[in-house]
């Protein structure tokens, strides 16, 4: 008994110590300033996730073909513990662009920064509340977004009810996906004559973490917004929108994914993913990476672009009027002519 | 059980019911909103139910359970995760993989209550301790295995979750096809007997879950089991004098709690969605034992208990979808976060006893020892 005590100890030490490497970047002359290295550091998850990490990295790959940088490399992070020793090893080798993935490497990147007065940072979906020298946080307009999905919505309804399951509205993102969601179905409705009723719920419930991770509560709202009729549901809100998109398409409704395209993400719910309000990550990355290697980055909030994912198996039950529309409306959101009205924050 | 704490759980529904209708009723007919208010209730309060019956078998034998959360949470990721392996490594058919994801969550939910029965009976642990062991190991043991299963290096499925087989089917009853005839061409009445079909159309565990209530009523108050499993937590002393075993006993219904709280974890990851998220059953275990007290430790006041919860959920959900319609006068419930506050603020009124005292059995929590 005590040997098989034994043995699992050392099994699981061993997972544990495993776990705590990460990839170590190729130590070419980074530290020379003719040679341009990025590296980037994934949130928890690895670089293949088909959502925010792999776009990323598509973006710091893309740069590479562009030409803009000469070296780059990555980091898979497996612990949180693990973020700032992680960027470190890019510091430390003296890459010229460092790209950090996701919110929670927000506070790391920060502290990084001072370390590193030399590398500028990139900070995917990092808010900077307060600029700091030599960090560039990358948002993007989620009510763009918002107000795509809302639009294609719409125009998909066949019972004019159309909603959407979110995370709390606490969250400004989150707030700016659903009044995003609701100004695109009033602009479509505008535009072909309809009335269609929005339903946006959202997990108010006092424990904030709980509303994104409720993916119960949130097939529950799905199921409720069908039973009042509605026949296409967006789910804005991490794994809480992931449960209410399964039920919608699990129901025969069209689910709406976010931030990424989800038609990869989620494959319950890829045979009824219509589209997904995404957050252009890809050429977001590429096109700050290439303004540090010409000095022209500032720093501070950086803002991208929105879009809206393929329609993947459904788009032979996409008419050609609405494709041809939500090319339009894309288009007007990209060069100003159409605005969503959706002020930052929740007043 | 007293009719005073039932009509008080009515009355508590039915506010919370009429609240939603009279914002809606512009928006949508009141049978409309009640059935689905009713369906999302009867969904809602399932692991809520079960979890409160766990904790009824074990404190009716005088064990302790607030490890309720940890079962389900463990249950849910082994239940899943058999769920995964079953089709996908080993081919089976998606119906016998769910069937056996189900199953295996009820046997982990059972080998969690061995833990807490070991750890509690044999060992003499403070059992309030026992059960925050549970609930630790099921967060430590679930985060870490789903961790290094799907993101690990060299993990078994490439570092990508797979798909699940999915979900368990909803079961028909049949009410429509009986009674639609009666609606001769009215479409609103074959509509409104659609909307009460709504209600009826749940799935195998939260049926089970209703059927389980009255079973375990009959158990606890009818049979010798029952009677025996209530003496030893009542009066060990007095049980063991008549020739009961008070540790069997104690062990066979702190081992049958356990399997109540799997299947309540089942019904996260085989029953609602087909996937597994660390902490996904977000505090429903605890939700259950403030179920479990203010039903009196009997199963079908934790029921109602429960469904007191569930209406409150849908309340929550509901008086979002018809926000529009709120009147002027009333405009701070159109804040997301004061509906989210209705759970709360029930479980407080009724924890505080607005419904009258309530009496744990005599001798909960109290190892015994020859």
């Amino acid at each position: 008994m005590k040997k098989l005590y034994l043995v699992l100890a050392a099994l699981i030490i061993a997972s544990m110590v495993l776990s705590a490497c990460g990839t170590a970047p190729s130590a070419e002359d980074c530290a020379s300033p003719d040679v341009f290295c990025v590296g980037l550091v994934t949130d928890v998850g690895k670089i293949n996730d088909k959502s925010f990490n792999q776009s990323a990295w598509e973006g710091v790959q893309k740069a590479q073909t562009d030409g803009v940088a000469d070296v780059v490399q990555y980091i898979e992070t497996t612990d949180a513990k693990d973020y700032a020793k992680n960027i470190a090893q890019f510091g430390d080798a003296g890459y010229d662009a460092i790209v950090t993935v996701g919110f929670a490497l927000g506070e790391a990147t920060v502290a990084a920064a001072a370390t590193y007065p030399d590398i500028h940072f990139i900070g995917v979906d990092q808010f900077q509340a307060e600029t700091t020298e030599g960090v560039s946080g990358l948002n993007f307009p989620e009510d763009n977004a918002g107000f795509l999905v809302g639009a294609l919505a719409a125009m998909m309804s066949e019972s004019h009810k159309i909603g959407a399951v979110c995370g709390t509205d606490v969250v400004p993102p989150v707030w700016r996906f659903g009044e995003g969601y609701k100004a695109g179905a009033a602009y479509a409705d505008a535009q072909n004559g309809t009335t269609t009723e929005v339903f946006v719920v959202y997990h108010s419930d006092v424990g904030f973490d709980k509303t994104f991770t409720d993916p119960e509560w949130g097939a529950q709202t799905a199921k409720s917004m069908m039973d009042q009729g509605a026949d296409a549901i967006f789910g804005c809100g991490g794994i809480t929108g992931n449960g209410a998109i399964t039920a919608a398409a699990q129901a025969g409704a069209y689910a709406i994914g976010v931030d990424t395209d989800q038609y990869l993400t989620l494959p319950e719910a890829a045979p009824r993913m219509l589209s997904s309000a995404m957050k252009l990550i890809t050429p977001g990355v590429a096109k700050l990476i290439a303004a540090v290697k010409d000095g022209t980055i500032e720093s501070g909030n950086v803002f991208g672009d929105a879009g809206y994912a393929p329609f993947h198996d459904l788009e032979a039950s996409v008419p050609a009027e609405v494709k041809t529309a939500m090319e339009t409306i894309n288009t007007g959101l990209l060069d100003g002519s159409i605005k969503t009205d959706v002020p930052p924050v929740k007043p | 059980m007293d009719w005073k704490r039932f009509s008080f759980i009515a009355l508590v529904i039915i506010v919370l019911f009429g609240a939603v209708v009279m914002v809606g009723q512009s928006q949508q007919r009141p049978i409309l909103i009640i059935t689905s208010m009713l369906a999302t209730t009867i969904a809602v309060a399932t692991p809520l139910t079960l979890g409160a019956l766990s904790g009824v078998f074990c404190e009716r034998s005088g064990v302790v359970n607030i490890g309720i959360e940890g079962m389900m949470l463990s249950a849910a990721f082994f239940g899943w995760l058999a769920a995964i392996y079953m089709f996908h490594v080993f081919g089976f058919p998606i119906g016998i993989s769910i069937t056996v994801g189900a199953l295996f969550a009820v046997i982990t939910g059972g080998l969690m209550g061995l833990l807490l029965a070991v750890l509690s009976i044999t060992f003499n642990v403070d059992q309030i301790i026992g059960g925050t062991v549970i609930n630790i190991l099921a967060v430590g043991l679930t985060g870490f295995l789903n961790r290094q299963l799907f993101f690990g290096k060299g993990s078994v499925f490439g570092g990508q979750v797979p798909n699940s087989p999915g979900v368990l089917p909803t079961i028909h009853i049949p009410i429509r096809e009986i009674f639609a005839p009666l609606c001769s061409d009215s479409i609103i009445c074959i509509e409104n007997i659609r909307a009460i079909n709504r209600v009826f159309d749940q799935k195998p565990i939260a049926m089970g879950a209703v059927l389980l209530v009255f079973i375990a009523h009959f158990i606890l108050f009818k049979t010798r089991w029952g009677l025996r499993t209530r003496s030893v937590g009542e009066h060990p002393k007095a049980a063991d004098t008549v020739g009961i075993n008070v540790f069997k006993m104690r062990y066979a219904n702190v081992i049958i709690g356990g399997c109540l709280a799997g299947l309540a974890g089942a019904y996260f990851t085989i029953e609602s969605v087909p996937s597994f998220e660390p902490l996904l059953t977000n505090g429903r275990g605890f939700i259950s034992l403030a179920a479990m007290i203010f039903g009196n430790w009997t199963p079908i006041g934790a029921w109602a208990a429960a469904l007191v919860f569930g209406a409150s959920q849908a309340l929550q959900i509901n008086m979002q979808l018809f926000r529009e319609s709120i009147p002027p006068q009333w405009a701070f419930l159109q804040q997301s976060y004061v509906v989210g506050l209705a759970p709360y603020i029930l479980t407080m009124l009724i924890l505080t006893g607005i419904i009258g005292k309530t009496t744990p059995p005599a001798a909960d929590g109290v190892p015994y020892e020859k």
